[in-house]
């Protein structure tokens, strides 16, 4: 379905054809509202249901981490590391439109992997149905390749072995052909070739994905933080230069209505009493929330030193250039070198590490 | 490293500074500093600390309208502007700027509060969920600070509040000067809490809003569900930038992102190492992502081969050639000619030599001819060995509005690309166009398709997910022809059908069928607009669409519809549907991309 926020609907049998040139009715009429930021179905963010067995689905979707909000269209799963769970490729339409989840839950409960080759149809065996009974589970899945939506599947089917310690596998290939294969184990890579009656096993090639950058910020362990303005307390400009201290310096970002930020406030205010540490901390909070920032600030840290995010301006390095306020985790605190180099970078309550 | 504390504060040290911190004084200003009295816990669970110490009376329920406003468009005006004034609302409570968020509240404020409600039960779920259900019923009521208050004890903790929906799921408006309405409202939180868990926060109940100088605002909020959905941590971790695959691209709407066509994507071993390569094709460039053993990929589409032409649709590979690899086909949606007249635009093919190199090959007649693709489906549907290529044709939209809402039969015709073979000398034939003659050269608006031996016989069948109307059931008869068997197998699933998986999801051995449709909220709403009489038939066809995707399951020689009360289709605007064993227990849970347009101003259409 394509939006159409036009509010005539189209009479049965006659085609509402039009003219037009590279500039296509859509474009018109629903280009406009998407050109000035707005939603339409926005916000319905990408769903997870958990199977439970017997025939019923749990929502995990908000408790899934891939649940983003930026329009996904195709999605893959597949095992992209080869360790034997499936992870998820996802297409997005906007902003950050590729997004690789890697599956987290580890392989306790045991797996198999298949790939097929068939000798009589079509050698990749695209259509086959395999069967796998793991205790009292069953499972089939067919192979395929396009469906969904615009998605395409790897070649490698995964059965979840739910505790068992084997299972039993059988190919409807395409023909029709119905072959057991037999006993595979868990952990089995298994290549079934149509004829062979038993599996061959193909190796592994295990490539662990690395770690996530740390959310929110634009900026690595390693990177030097280049002068940067913020806004004092009465709103003005200010150009923070973290080498220009010549001491390790804590860049710290808060929020008045963030909890853990507020306790760890007096913490902040002694290290920045230490002789070779400066404490920079900048509230990120918004301009009808600043007025409490400041108060709890005067409060709990009054030795501290007033730092405000203001808005990004063209052509300014702001802290916004440090970090992604929409997407920052707070309390965040980066550890500078003198230099003005990341060298760690702390998240959560700084005392509890 | 920085000089440490020499006595950490100790948790409840912590607990006790946040709640001086926060000086959570129900039913008061909530002045920071103020001498308060800190509640019992404000840490560990951070949801549901002590009740509050004053408490105001609530209204046993929310009065409705006695002499409601009945004209259905006058409703949905006052309906659309309070729903939109209440994304605003939520984007101003996500931001956590709880000062800005008293706006939205009446001084007068009764409600029941955020947090202090008392445990009514608590569930373990799978994977390590819990699920708590608080009582509300049995809490006294707040004013408005004590209201905001609560908000910042239950949100100011979290390390990030990701998605914050305030939604209207009813409304009936008092008539008069004085206006006032009666709400329905779904509240539903998610993010991250301190300690790094997920956590969600599903609340539901009745408010009465009051407009004073031309603004609604909330008075009265009482609730009736409130239930936290945690697990210590997510299922999946996001690793697009760590692992090269990030691409950040400006957001729909804008010049360099505005196209209605949407780009898919395809998983390979296209240089035959035993890893998984992505291609994704895009409007603005094509990536084919070569995985590397250090677990990343790399970006190769044009020192490959497949760099142009971007904007493909469906992309898949396969070995077209029998010759050993893996080679690529991508759909395309096509353009408008002069005289509003449909180019489309044809498919390509792009052969491997076997190492991972492509070249655009001409395909055979069947790629001279313009679709409007969508999803591309291999299969064999003549058991020949050659895989054979369906691709869905969707509609003109650039020139062309569908004829129905229901049923529209203007789109443009399906293909069925029939594999050529090679020649003698092992030269690749291409590809003709078949559909006409097997008999499914439907005019739908098909976006996906999916395909199984539905019916065991032997040979290929194929599910078709049609938008503005319905799906087909395309049954192979063995004889390269198709006869539609969508009826007699119950699989119709009349709406907006966007995408379709097959597989088992009931453990039974027979492949299930599930599709995904624009539905609900969306669907109702575009469709509830059309017209003001609404017949029978639209009304059940709007119920339908409120019912989100479709599981259909296997029984005897059809399929049978899961009933919506056992879950799995409470979807949106719902995409790509795929089946797989999430957590290894051995059967198929499922994973669906959802929403249409999700911009950056709190407005919703």
């Amino acid at each position: 379905m394509v939006a159409s926020s036009c509010s005539s609907a189209p009479e049965s049998g006659k085609f509402a054809r039009e003219e037009v040139g590279n500039d296509g009715f859509l474009a018109r009429h629903n280009g406009q509202i998407f050109a000035e930021g707005r939603s339409f179905s926005g916000n319905e963010r990408d769903k997870l249901f958990l199977n439970d067995g017997a025939g019923s689905f749990l929502d995990l979707s908000d408790l899934s981490g891939a649940d983003s909000p930026n329009d996904g269209r195709a999605v893959i799963a597949f095992d992209a590391d080869d360790d034997g769970d499936v992870d998820l490729f996802v297409h997005e339409t906007q902003r950050e439109r590729h997004a690789m989840y890697r599956n987290d839950l580890g392989t306790a409960p045991g797996f198999v992997k298949v790939k097929l080759r068939a000798t009589t149809g079509n050698a990749e065996a695209i259509g086959a149905q395999v069967e796998v009974v793991a205790g009292d589970r069953k499972v089939s899945q067919v192979l395929s390749r396009g469906a969904g939506f615009i998605s395409c599947q790897a070649p490698e089917l995964i059965f979840g072995l739910g505790g068992a310690p084997a299972a039993t596998v059988t190919v409807r290939w395409p023909g029709g052909a119905v072959e057991a294969f037999g006993e595979v184990t868990l952990g089995a890579r298994a290549l079934l070739v149509e004829g062979a009656g038993k599996a061959e096993a193909y190796g592994a090639a295990p490539r662990p994905l690395p770690d996530p950058k740390p959310r929110g910020l634009l900026v690595s362990v390693g990177d030097r933080i280049a002068p940067f303005e913020v806004l004092d307390a009465a709103g003005a400009p200010v150009l923070i230069d973290p080498a220009a201290t010549g001491e390790r310096v804590a860049l710290n970002l808060w929020a008045s209505y963030c909890a853990p930020c507020v306790a760890e406030l007096p913490l902040l205010e002694e290290w920045d009493a230490a002789e070779d540490m400066r404490v920079i901390a900048v509230s990120v909070d918004a301009p009808s929330d600043r007025a409490r920032a400041l108060e709890l600030l005067g409060q709990r840290a009054p030795a501290l030193g007033v730092h405000l995010a203001g808005d990004p301006r063209p052509g300014v390095r702001t802290i916004q250039d440090v970090v992604d306020l929409a997407r920052l985790p707070l309390p965040t605190t980066l550890m500078l070198s003198p230099d003005g180099t990341v060298e760690e970078i702390l998240r959560g309550p700084v005392e509890l590490r | 490293m920085p000089p440490r504390p020499n006595a950490p504060l100790s948790t409840t040290a912590l607990a006790l500074s946040l709640a001086l911190a926060l000086a959570w004084t129900p039913g008061c200003g909530g002045d920071p500093g103020e001498a308060g009295a800190p509640t019992e816990s404000v840490s560990g669970e951070g949801i549901a600390p002590g009740a509050p110490a004053t408490s105001l009376e609530l209204p046993g329920e929310i009065a409705s309208p006695d002499r409601p406003v009945t004209s259905v468009e006058a409703v949905e005006d006052e309906t659309e502007a309070l729903a939109d004034s209440l994304i605003e609302f939520a984007e101003v409570l996500r931001k956590r700027q709880f000062d800005e968020a008293r706006e939205w509240f009446s001084p007068e404020l009764v409600a029941h509060a955020a947090i202090g409600h008392a445990e009514a039960s608590r569930a373990a779920l799978p994977l390590g969920v819990e699920r708590i259900k608080y009582d509300v019923g049995a809490s006294s009521g707040v004013g408005r600070d004590g209201f905001i208050d609560s908000l910042r004890v239950l949100l100011g903790e979290w390390r990030s509040v990701d998605s914050m929906l305030w939604k209207v799921k009813g409304a009936s408006f008092q008539r008069g000067r004085s206006r006032w309405g009666r709400l329905d409202l779904k509240i539903h939180i998610t993010g991250v809490d301190a300690s790094g868990g997920m956590v969600s926060v599903h609340g539901r109940g009745d408010a009465r809003v009051t407009r004073t100088r031309g603004r609604f605002l909330l008075d009265q909020l009482l609730l009736h569900k409130w239930e936290v959905e945690r697990r210590a941590a997510p299922i999946f971790t996001e690793v697009a930038a760590s692992t090269g695959l990030a691409h950040t691209w400006a957001r729909f709407g804008t010049d360099a992102n505005n196209s209605f066509h949407w780009n898919g994507a395809a998983a390979g071993d296209v240089d035959g190492d035993g890893d998984w390569d992505l291609f994704v094709p895009s409007d603005d460039q094509n990536f084919l992502y070569i995985a590397q053993p250090d677990g990343t990929w790399t970006d190769e589409a044009d020192e490959r081969g497949v760099g142009s032409p971007d904007s493909g649709t469906g992309a898949v590979f396969f070995d077209c050639d029998n010759d050993g690899d893996q080679d690529l086909m991508v759909g395309h949606t096509g353009w408008p000619l002069a005289g509003g007249k449909m180019g489309g635009e044809r498919c390509r093919i792009f052969l491997n030599d076997g190492a991972g190199q492509f070249a655009d090959a001409p395909g055979g007649p069947g790629l001279q001819e313009p679709f409007v693709a969508y999803t591309l489906t291999v299969l064999d549907f003549d058991g020949d060995g050659w895989l054979d290529v369906h691709v869905c044709g969707y509609g003109r939209v650039d020139v062309e509005h569908n004829n129905s809402w229901t049923e529209a039969s203007n789109g443009s015709p399906n293909g069925l690309l029939r594999n050529l073979g090679t020649d003698e000398d092992g030269a690749f034939l291409g590809f003709e166009n078949v559909a006409a003659a097997a008999g499914i050269e439907d005019v739908r608006w098909s976006y996906a398709a999916a395909s199984a031996d539905v019916d065991l016989d032997g040979d290929a069948d194929l599910y078709v997910a049609n938008d503005y109307g319905s799906n087909r059931l395309w049954i192979n008869q063995g004889d390269g022809t198709f006869v539609d068997g969508s009826e007699a197998q119950g699989v119709v699933d009349k709406g907006s059908g966007m995408g379709a998986s097959f597989g088992d999801l009931t453990g039974d051995g027979s492949l299930d069928l599930y599709v995904s449709n624009m539905s609900s909220t969306a669907g109702s709403r575009i469709l509830g607009r059309l017209t003001e009489d609404i017949d029978a038939e639209t009304h059940a066809l709007l119920k339908k669409l409120a019912a989100g995707n479709s599981i259909f399951t296997r029984e005897g020689d059809g399929f049978a519809r899961t009933p919506g009360e056992q879950g799995g289709i409470g979807a949106s605007w719902a995409w790509s549907p795929a089946l797989f064993d999430v957590d290894l227990d051995g059967d198929l849970d499922v994973f669906c991309t959802n929403g249409f347009v999700t911009g950056e101003l709190a407005f919703d259409t």
